[in-house]
């Protein structure tokens, strides 16, 4: 197999791109099980959608990938390195845009993006500063560097989270529900970016979301997660007719009070 | 049990969290921006509060003793008595105690609340260890800043008995008087071993208050909790180690 | 608010701290981790009591010095003392231990020395004089009135006779008793009733002329005397202390909080008390007896004054002493 090229958005710097296996991955909390024997693999310079219900892992799954979570059983390898050793996060820089963005409250935008470059001495401050200014631009968010995290719209919190991950030139990037909260304006941008990051810089994205509109227009694979195991791996183009009931069901929900799910409901 | 797992794991935590700020000892040059910042909230910003508790604690500690010593016609060793007590133990447990409240509390406050919206996992996905950025800058400042509150704080404490000695009918002891007996029984040793006492205290309320702040679970209900237990483990602490620091000091 | 300033705050803020720090250690420690100034001299003693390094050395009071160490040397103990510099002390100066506080505290408490004298210098030896010790005054003063009692009870057995033989004065008694009738019918005749008294000379002259009688009778008085001036003596002494915690010198301090001086004065003033209470009941007999009247009352007079002194000791109490001896102290 041979890696496309992941080139950097920003400063342009070609590495080869990401590939992640996800092999037998298990993870209890206490008595509940929340994944269960998961097993997949994200070719490098691929867009994998991740979907399902809320509740049925899919942000677990996005945490043992980063290393945030250990696995019960099973394991993820990132380029064939298991993603909870420490020198994995050192070699692969990867980049994880969290569902409330995970901003850092005491930082103002520009300190928020500028964080990681600094910390690991990307160049002196003018570089830093091109680059920071460079991935607000493309968010359109110069506007609001100086401002900080609290005084910003949940939209634009994930915009500066999405930005904060642009700088981190990531080789794999992860986002947990970014267009919830946008607007469809918005989520149009943010699909256009995550597809554009794809196409013309091969950065191995996955993305996980309840967003059909989304999963269908960028995903180059589709996988639905339902109470912690894998229903469906494949092409975006087989979910038009699923077979499985609980998919289609998930796709097309219709209000029906006498489904047995009501029936709690009742009283 | 399950209290003592707890513990275990609490203190395991801390000692593990100890670890990983002394490995990054070397990145805190490039840290002085926020070491400073820490210095300032801990001690700077410390001080008031220091200031007045320690003036009023020497005030009573002379009243209290200016009352009890006069049966015997001690009164003439206030200035000894207040010294003393200030310079061994009051200071640094106030300063502590103090340093446990309003500096403890807001560590921990800000590392769970920042560990509740993903910040430290936000920190770790970016290979930025929490240990370096939000706590070796911390113990960093207190084992500068506590020494600094300590001697100002007994400074004070000495200055209020002072002021109780002179205008209070009872007592009415000169100053020079109350600084002479403070000085006669006192060597630097002992204002030396408070300092020490001071450090040491410090450096474990904020490296408790860290560690249980980055250890917080849940939801931001968790955050009021963890400060909760951050304050009453860091008194028990310093009142418990103040035991063993004091013999071990003696 | 800038970080330039927050910065400039912290390092003022450190600077302080450190400023403050240090001034403490100076005060604290007169500054004697930096340097050593001065000159020292060695004051050797049979027993240095409660002397430690760190106390003080007073010249007439004033502070001059303290002790830099003690160490045995051979069969005495030596203080090393470190003198301020500048200042002098003449070569006959005589040093003492002196007790100051209430809980042990003692100094070195050096004389003025004669003015014409040469000065020592660093390392030299200086003299001292062995401060007598309280306890042992006490001791002395306790066994001194148990033989003023033995003494009193023997002349009381002369006088007043011992049940067996009639005492001196049941027979003179008897003698006038028997002879008042005839004393008084024969009252023109005079000539036999000094004839008759003559007679009788056998029984007066041998109280009189009993020599071994008398000669124990005047050693005794001599003995009361000796003892008389040597109480005399330590009531000077207690004065003299009395006057130093007064006057602010603070040795009685130790004293009154001493319990075994307290308790031994106690005894020696009730054996004093005892001693005098038997004087008075006897003063008829002894009065009538000895025809010195006046030692007698010298010898109560002295008593009396030692009760006074000792009962002053009492009244004066431990705040005025104290405070007396504190305000020195301090």
């Amino acid at each position: 197999m041979t890696h496309p090229i992941h080139r950097n958005p920003i400063t342009a710097v070609e590495s080869p791109a990401v590939g992640v296996t996800i092999d037998g991955l298990t993870k209890n909390f206490g008595t509940f099980r929340a994944l269960k024997n998961v097993s997949f693999s994200v070719e490098p310079g691929e867009i994998f959608v991740l979907m399902g219900p809320s509740g049925s892992g899919k942000s677990v799954l996005l945490k043992h990938i980063v290393g945030l979570e250990a696995a019960t059983a099973g394991r993820v390898l990132i380029n064939g390195q298991d993603a909870t050793a420490e020198h994995t996060l050192e070699r692969i820089r990867i980049a994880l845009v969290f569902q409330a963005g995970a901003l850092f409250n005491s930082l103002s935008v520009y300190d928020n993006l500028a964080l990681y470059p600094r910390e690991h001495r990307f160049g002196d401050e003018s570089t830093i500063r091109d680059k920071v200014m460079r991935a607000l631009q493309i968010l359109s968010l110069e506007n609001s560097a100086q401002k900080f995290p609290s005084e910003l719209s949940g939209g634009m919190r994930k915009r500066v989270a999405i930005a904060r991950a642009l700088v981190m030139e990531p080789q794999l990037m992860l986002y947990d529900e970014p267009t919830s909260e946008l607007d469809p304006v918005m989520s149009a941008t943010i699909s256009e970016i995550i597809a554009t990051l794809k196409d013309e810089y091969h950065v191995t994205t996955i993305v996980v979301s309840h967003d059909r509109e989304l999963a269908l227009g960028i995903a180059d694979r589709v996988g639905i997660l339902m109470g912690g195991e894998l229903v469906f791996l494949g092409p975006p183009a087989n979910l038009r007719q699923p077979a499985d009931p609980r998919i289609a069901d998930f796709f097309h929900p219709r209000i029906d009070l006498k489904n047995p799910r009501f029936k709690n409901l009742e009283t | 049990m399950k209290q003592l797992t707890h513990f275990l794991e609490g203190f395991g935590s801390a000692v593990q969290l100890l670890f990983q700020s002394a490995r990054f000892a070397g990145t805190l040059p490039r840290q002085r921006a926020r070491f400073i910042d820490q210095c300032y909230l801990i001690g700077y910003t410390t001080l008031p509060i220091v200031a007045i508790l320690c003036f009023f604690m020497g005030s009573v500690l002379a009243l209290q003793s200016g009352y009890s010593m006069e049966n015997f016609g001690a009164k003439q060793f206030i200035g000894s008595l207040v010294g003393l007590s200030f310079a061994r133990e009051l200071g640094p447990v106030i300063v502590a105690i103090l340093v446990a409240g309003r500096v403890g509390s807001a560590i921990t406050a800000e590392l769970a609340s920042m560990k509740v919206y993903q910040e430290v996992d936000a920190l770790v996905t970016m290979n930025i260890p929490p240990a370096r950025i939000l706590v070796l800058p911390r113990l960093a400042a207190v084992l500068v800043m506590m020494p600094v509150l300590a001697i100002i704080g007994n400074l004070i404490g000495w200055f209020g008995g002072a002021v109780i000695c002179k205008y209070v009918e009872s007592i009415a002891i000169e100053p020079e008087a109350y600084f002479s007996a403070l000085r006669r029984y006192m060597k630097f040793k002992d204002v030396g071993t408070g300092l020490m006492k001071a450090e040491i205290f410090g450096f474990v309320v904020v490296l408790i208050c860290c560690s249980i702040g980055l250890n917080t679970r849940g939801g931001p209900r968790e955050i009021g909790a963890s400060v909760t237990k951050a304050v009453v483990v860091s008194l028990i602490s310093i009142l418990v180690l103040d035991y063993f620091v004091t013999k071990a000091l003696m | 608010m800038n970080t330039a300033q927050q910065t400039a705050r912290v390092g003022l803020f450190f600077l302080l701290g450190l400023a403050l720090t240090w001034v403490t250690w100076e005060t604290l420690s007169d500054g004697k981790l930096f340097k050593q100034t001065g000159y020292s001299l060695i004051a050797g003693f049979d027993n240095l009591k409660e002397l430690k390094q760190g106390d003080e050395v007073r010249m007439a009071g004033v502070k001059i010095g303290s002790v830099e160490r003690t160490r045995l040397a051979g069969r005495r103990a030596e203080a090393v003392l470190r003198i301020d510099p500048g200042v002098k002390i003449a070569s006959d100066a005589t040093a003492t231990i002196v007790m100051a506080g209430l809980i042990g505290t003692n100094y070195i408490g050096l004389d003025l020395g004669s003015p014409g004298s040469p000065v020592l210098s660093d390392g030299a030896e200086l003299r001292t004089k062995i401060t007598p010790d309280i306890n042992a005054i006490m001791t002395e003063l306790g066994s001194l009135g148990q033989k003023l009692e033995g003494a009193l009870g023997s002349i009381t057995n002369t006088v007043s006779g011992d049940g067996k033989n009639p005492g001196l004065f049941q027979k003179l008694d008897r003698l006038v008793t028997d002879n008042s009738a005839k004393i008084d019918t024969t009252m023109t005749n005079l000539a036999s009733a000094t004839d008759k008294i003559n007679k009788s000379e056998g029984t007066l002259g041998k109280l009189l002329n009993d020599s071994k009688l008398h000669d124990e009778l005047v050693a005794t008085v001599s003995e009361i005397r000796g003892a008389a001036t040597d109480a005399k003596s330590f009531v000077a002494d207690a004065q003299i202390l009395v006057n130093q915690v007064k006057s602010g010198k603070g040795t009685l301090g130790a004293l009154i909080f001493d319990e075994t001086a307290g308790n031994d004065l106690k005894v020696v003033t009730r054996n004093l008390r005892d001693i005098s209470e038997k004087i008075a009941k006897g003063e008829g007999t002894l009065g009538k007896l000895l025809t010195d009247d006046s030692l007698y009352l010298s010898a109560q007079s002295t008593l009396k004054k030692a009760d006074r002194a000792i009962d002053g000791l009492g009244d004066s109490g431990p705040i005025t002493a104290v405070g007396a001896a504190a305000n020195v102290l301090f």
